[in-house]
C-alpha cells in the first residue's frame, strides 16, 4: 500500500455547492465534499472520501483508483449503489428504506463494506 | 410584454400536452391573451387535443421560414377570441427549426401576447432544446411514479445548466386512496427529491381522458376537479395566492361512511 499518500485528507477537496441531479456526475482527484443532495441517477466518483452534506440516492464510488482507506460519508445514507475502491455493495432486495436520518459512514472492514454511523472521532 | 413558458417532462406521457392545453385556455379563460406553441414537431398533439385539427393551414416551420407570416399560422380558438394555437408540423423532423429560429419566434409572440406556452416534445435532444431555447420560465410536469420523478430531475438539471431560472412542478395524476394506503408516491416524497417551488397538484380523473378525446379542455367544465386544480394553477402563474387543493379520497364503502360518521369527518 506505499503507493497511497498516508492520509487521504491531505489530497485536495472538490466542494460542489448544489445538489446533483440525475445524469449529473463529478468525477476528482482527490475528495468531493456535495452541500446538497446526490440524486438517483447522479454518480460521484472521487480517489478519496465523499461526504453529502444531505441525502445520498445516488451512486457514489470513494478510492475510485484503488484506495480502500477511503470512506462515504451522509447525512441520509440510502444510495443506489456504493463502491469503495474495488467493492460494489448495494442496499438489499426489499429493504424498504426504513428512514433512518442520522449520519452514517461506509467503509472496508475485513474486505466487507460496512455501515455504521457516522463517529467523528474514528 | 409577455411571459414565455416552457411546459416539459422528459419522460412521454405525463401529460405535457394536456396541462398545456388546460392551463392555455385557463389563462385564456382570466382575460389574457395567450398562445400555445406545439414545438412536437412530427408528433403533433396539441391541435388534436384543443379540437382545432381541421383548421391547420400553416403550421411553425412555414411561419419560422417565412413560407408564411406569422399571424397567418396563429389559429384563432373556435371558443375564445383571445386565445390561439401555432401547430406543429406533422410532416417534417424535430430538425426542422433551429435554437435561433426559435428564439427569434418567441421574442415575437411576447411582443403580442401575455403568455407564450410552449409545449415540449418528451426527450432531452433537439426538440427539447428547440423547446426551451426561447423560454424564460419552465414548469415541470411529473406523476407520481419513480421513472417520471427520475426524468422530472434530469430535466430540472438540464433545464437549471441551460439557465431558464428556477423550474416549477406540477404533480399530475395523483391518485388520494392509493396515496393514503402508501402504494403511491406522495407529493412530500417527490418534493422531497426534486427539492423545488410546487405549482399544483392535480387529480387522477376518467374525465380528463373523455375531455381530451372530444377536444374539450377539461377546465371549461365547473365540475371537473382536476379542471379546477388546472384553474388555480393559471391563477398562481398570474400571481395570485392560491392554496393546494386537499385532496380527499372518495368514501365509497358503507364501512367508511359509517366511519366517517362516528368520527365527526
Amino acid at each position: 500500500m506505499e503507493q497511497w499518500p498516508d492520509r487521504l485528507t491531505n489530497l485536495p477537496t472538490t466542494m460542489v455547492n448544489r445538489t446533483l441531479r440525475s445524469g449529473q456526475s463529478i468525477n476528482s482527484d482527490g475528495n468531493v465534499v456535495v452541500l446538497g443532495d446526490v440524486n438517483p441517477g447522479a454518480e460521484v466518483s472521487a480517489v478519496g472520501h465523499i461526504v453529502v452534506m444531505g441525502a445520498l440516492r445516488g451512486v457514489v464510488h470513494a478510492g475510485s483508483t484503488g484506495n480502500e482507506n477511503a470512506t462515504i460519508t451522509a447525512l441520509e445514507l440510502v444510495p443506489t449503489q456504493l463502491r469503495i475502491a474495488t467493492h460494489i455493495t448495494r442496499p438489499p432486495d426489499g429493504s424498504n428504506k426504513d428512514k433512518s436520518y442520522r449520519p452514517e459512514t461506509a467503509r472496508i472492514r475485513d474486505d466487507e463494506v460496512i455501515i455504521e454511523e457516522y463517529n467523528p472521532t474514528k | 410584454m409577455g411571459k414565455v413558458i416552457v411546459i416539459t417532462s422528459g419522460k412521454g406521457g405525463v401529460g405535457k400536452t394536456t396541462t398545456t392545453a388546460n392551463i392555455g385556455t385557463a389563462l385564456a379563460m382570466l382575460d389574457k391573451k395567450v398562445v400555445m406553441v406545439d414545438t412536437d414537431i412530427g408528433l403533433r398533439n396539441l391541435d388534436v387535443v384543443l379540437g382545432l385539427e381541421n383548421r391547420i393551414v400553416y403550421d411553425i416551420v412555414d411561419a419560422v421560414r417565412g413560407n408564411c407570416r406569422l399571424n397567418q399560422a396563429l389559429i384563432k380558438d373556435k371558443r375564445f377570441g383571445n386565445m390561439y394555437l401555432l401547430p406543429a408540423a406533422q410532416t417534417k423532423d424535430k430538425t426542422a427549426v433551429t435554437e435561433e429560429q426559435m428564439v427569434e419566434l418567441c421574442d415575437k409572440l411576447k411582443d403580442e401576447f401575455d403568455f407564450v406556452i410552449i409545449d415540449c416534445p418528451a426527450g432531452i435532444e433537439h426538440g427539447f432544446r428547440n423547446a426551451i431555447a426561447g423560454a424564460e420560465e419552465a414548469i415541470v410536469v411529473t406523476t407520481p411514479e419513480v421513472s417520471a420523478v427520475r426524468d422530472a430531475d434530469r430535466i430540472i438539471g438540464l433545464l437549471e445548466a441551460a439557465e431558464v431560472r428556477s423550474p416549477r412542478l406540477i404533480i399530475n395524476r395523483i391518485r388520494t386512496n392509493m396515496v393514503q394506503s402508501g402504494d403511491m408516491m406522495s407529493v412530500d416524497d417527490i418534493l422531497s427529491i426534486l427539492a423545488v417551488e410546487l405549482l399544483g397538484i392535480v387529480p387522477d380523473d376518467d374525465a380528463i381522458i373523455i375531455s381530451t378525446n372530444r377536444g374539450e379542455p377539461t377546465v371549461m367544465d365547473d365540475a371537473s376537479q382536476p379542471g379546477q386544480a388546472y384553474r388555480n394553477i393559471a391563477r398562481r402563474l398570474c400571481g395570485e395566492e392560491v392554496p393546494l387543493m386537499t385532496l380527499t379520497a372518495k368514501k365509497n364503502s358503507f364501512f367508511s361512511r359509517l366511519k366517517s360518521l362516528f368520527s365527526g369527518e
